[in-house]
This record gives C-alpha cells, structure tokens and sequence, in this order.
C-alpha cells in the first residue's frame, strides 16, 4: 500500500502479486457511477436492466478495471504503472466474489528504466474471467 | 447504416476538453475501486512515496473529463459535431447493447491533483464484425492528456466500444 516499497532486484518471472478479492455489490456500483459520472442505467437501474433482458444490474467493465488496478499498484507502487490495457470478457454480477490474479511475466531494463511486465486478469470464484489484460511498471533499484 | 459511413468516422476528432484535476475527486475515485491507500488522501503519504502530488488511480484519466472540465477552461474554437455520437446514435435508435470491448492506458507519468490538462480524442478504427447472427459495430477511440502550461505528455486512453445487436 504504498509503504512496501517493490524492488527490481527481488522480483522474478512466475512471481504473484497478492490476490484482492471483493464481492460485487450493488453499493459499489452506485458509488463508481457517481465517483466516475458514468450512469448507464445498465449498473444502478434493476428496472431499466431487467427490462433491456438483463437479469439484473452488472458492473461497470471500468469497475472491473479499477479493481485490477488497485491490486497492481498495491504490488508494483502508486504511480509506477507506465502502461494497462485490459479486454472485457464478461460482465460481473451482484453477489459475485471477484479476485485479482496478477502474474510476473518478465523483467527487462529500458534505458535507466527497470520494468516489470505483468499478465493482469480478473475472475469469480468459479474461474470464470471477467478481465484479461497485461501491464508495464517501472519499478525501483536497491543500487 | 453502410460501412463507408464507418470509413468516413476514422481519424476524426472527437473534441477537446480541458479539465482541472481535483484532489477530493480523487480519494472519491480511489474509495471507488476499493483502493485506501493514504497516498490518495494525504500529499504527506504522497510526499513519502517520492511523488510531487496527490496522484490519480490508474483508470482515473477514462473519467476525467467527466468532472473539472469548466466552461471557462474551454477552447473557443471546438469543431462541431461529434464522429462517435453519428455512428453510435443511429445504431441505438435500432436497440442492442453498448459495450466497453478493450481499454488501454500509456502513462508518461501519473496524473495528480492540481493539473490542468488538455485531452484530445480521435477515432482511430471503425469497423463491423458478424458473428453467431449478431452485428457488432466497434469504434476505437483515443484520447491524448498533455499538460496546458508546457504541451507535455502525460497519458493516453485507448477505448474500444462495441454496439452490439
């Protein structure tokens, strides 16, 4: 959370990122639409979604994101993340446990730079994913 | 709705808007996506992790237009019309689902509060794929954040809708 700080040096290619895990409620999803001004009725209306044939509200994909986010800069540091890219497979529901899985997939050095590449994805309990992407950090050195 | 109206959409602006970014809509972002760390609350947390500011979660540049984007702080001259409403409208009138397919953010350096920042969006692919009797329409749009005061980098939003019917 900040005070951990990520070496360069003590991470390796198969290293995993503590999971975060959360369940979905539809609290969460009324607090992203006003922090992020997104009110796709779709993620707070149950009226509007079962009538759209949904069965119910589901999360914003940028939600999903964001947990994914939260989970990496836990690991690599806030405001060392240089890049995050993501493709939205499933929409997540109310009552559903999702969990971060973040995965080492190479460190390499740029410049003065030393990145870590991280495979990046989301899933319920079933391991069904809801998120599959990847991410860069720039991480700091003990030299 | 023929495709070569999908190839007219590509390379045009989608607009530009200057947004201030401010510190409370940020710990409110934060607490959005079940981040509490305190460097998102407290510039002394901040100043200990090595960062100049409070900075801005990572997705946080997808929504910030949506807030500090003050009538003043507008540019005069904005071209009319917008590309993404002119594909996206039409299919809508016809039903179906919008979908966020892909997002994909390049960071310079973070966003932090206080910045005043230029953002310039730009349809960069439009295209339509068929698929198990469904159409689906995906129009990719990006958004380069620069710093106002110096033109700088700071990040790009690379954001795949898809309308699907």
């Amino acid at each position: 959370m900040g005070d951990q700080v990520l070496y360069f040096e003590d991470v390796a290619e198969g290293d995993r990122a503590p999971e975060l895990a959360h369940v979905l409620t539809r609290t969460d999803l009324v607090a992203y639409a006003g922090a992020s001004g997104d009110f796709n009725p779709m993620h707070h209306d149950e009226v509007k979604a079962t009538a759209a044939g949904q069965p119910s509200v589901f999360g914003h994909g940028m939600f999903s994101m964001g947990l994914v986010g939260t989970a990496i800069t836990n690991y690599v540091g806030v405001g060392n993340v240089r890049r995050f890219q993501v493709r939205f497979a499933r929409q997540t529901w109310p009552d559903e446990e999702l969990r971060t899985r973040i995965v080492v997939t190479g460190t390499r050095t740029e410049g003065d730079d030393h990145l870590v590449d991280l495979d990046v994805r989301l899933h319920n309990v079933d391991g069904e994913e809801k998120v599959v992407g990847e991410a860069t950090a720039v991480v700091p050195c003990r030299l | 709705m023929a495709d070569d109206i999908l190839n007219t959409i590509i390379g045009k602006p989608t607009g530009t808007t200057v947004v201030t970014v401010e510190r409370g809509q940020l710990a409110l972002f934060a607490s959005a996506v079940k981040d509490e760390s305190p460097i998102y609350r407290d510039p002394r947390a901040a100043a200990e992790a090595g960062l100049p500011g409070i900075p801005a979660p990572p997705t946080y540049p997808l929504v910030m237009g949506n807030f500090g984007a003050y009538p003043e702080l507008q540019p005069g001259d904005a071209p009319s019309g917008n590309p993404m409403a002119e594909v996206i409208g039409p299919l809508m009138a016809k039903g179906g689902l919008i979908l966020h397919g892909e997002q994909e953010f390049t960071y310079h350096r973070p966003v932090f509060a206080g910045d005043v920042l230029v953002g310039e969006g730009k349809v960069v692919d439009a295209y339509r794929k068929e698929s198990k009797g469904r159409t689906m329409t995906f129009v990719v749009v990006e958004t380069a954040w620069s710093e106002r005061s110096t033109g700088e980098p700071v990040c790009t939003s690379r954001m795949n809708i898809i309308h699907r019917i």
